[in-house]
């Protein structure tokens, strides 16, 4: 039973995880820069989630629950923005932007969101069972 | 022994292995749960129906040798569920759950997960308070001896 707990809470940190990267995506919709300042548009970041938690205490542990298995980048081209004007344009007057659409991340934001609330349920309603569960001691 | 006998009378082996298979059925369900968007995942299940089949088979069993009102239950293990040396078993889903699959190749149906989440709680709840009861049953019944 106590396991169950541990499941859910995996599938709890994976979906808040992806939720990060979902978040990172979208406040990096205009960064063309990187750290450095150098031209460098950011990719967009896709978190893989994976069967099994290698964190998990037991053996059987590790054979259930989830977790991010990587954080990958979205390979699909730039958008290209037409700024003649813009130091860091090309020779034909574009830059490019990074490869994210607001309107996806924030579906996959819901996504995340609601997957995150059916584990906080399994986890509700693991706890319920314990308690029954307790209470056939008392 | 007198504790044995005490403790596998009437329903209560048949209850401990309900309380067992919703134990362990919660931890499959929240597994599916916690993995409802990874990709290529196949559900997995061992379903409550082919449970009591096999519970119903090893009952039947008892009231053929005992008369039906004592002693333990004689579980083999199955197809999805191996019985250990203990007396207890452990569930080994077999595959898929069938069903459609999504773009992302996972057959996960969120509905039917939360349905058998409850189903599984309400049975559990049932079980453990039947428990309860012969517990407290036989409670009364020691401290009337002493």
């Amino acid at each position: 039973m106590y396991g169950s707990l541990d499941i859910s809470t995996s599938g709890m940190i994976a979906q808040r995880t992806r939720l990060d990267v979902i978040s990172a995506n979208i406040s990096n919709k205009n960064t063309i820069l990187d750290a450095q300042g150098n031209y460098s548009p950011y990719r967009r970041r896709i978190a893989y989630l994976a069967a099994g938690n290698p964190g998990a205490q037991s053996g059987k542990g590790q054979a259930l629950g989830v977790h991010v298995g990587a954080i990958g980048q979205d390979p699909s081209p730039f958008n290209l923005k037409y700024a003649p004007d813009s130091p860091y344009a090309d020779a034909s007057g574009y830059i490019k932007e990074p490869n994210i659409d607001t309107t996806t991340e924030r579906i996959d934001a819901m996504e995340a969101v609601r997957a995150y609330e059916a584990n906080v349920v399994a986890a509700e309603t693991t706890k319920q069972m314990l308690a029954l569960g307790l209470r056939l001691i008392g | 022994m007198i504790l044995d006998d005490v403790l596998s009378s009437g329903a209560m082996p048949a209850l401990e292995a309900t309380i067992r298979f919703a134990g362990q059925r919660n931890r499959l369900i929240g597994h599916n749960i916690a993995n409802i968007t990874t990709p290529n995942f196949q559900q997995k299940e061992v379903s409550p129906r082919d449970f009591q089949q096999w519970l119903a088979r090893a009952v039947d069993d008892r009231r053929t040798k005992t008369g039906g009102m004592h002693g333990q239950l004689d579980l083999a293990s199955d197809r999805q569920i191996r019985v250990q040396r203990d007396g207890g078993f452990e569930l080994e889903p077999l595959s898929s759950t069938g069903g459609v699959l999504a773009h992302d190749r996972n057959n996960r149906d969120l509905e039917q997960l939360m349905q058998d989440l409850s189903e599984n709680m309400a049975a559990y709840q049932v079980a453990t308070d039947l428990m309860r009861s012969s517990m407290g049953t036989l409670g009364i019944a020691i401290s009337q001896r002493v």
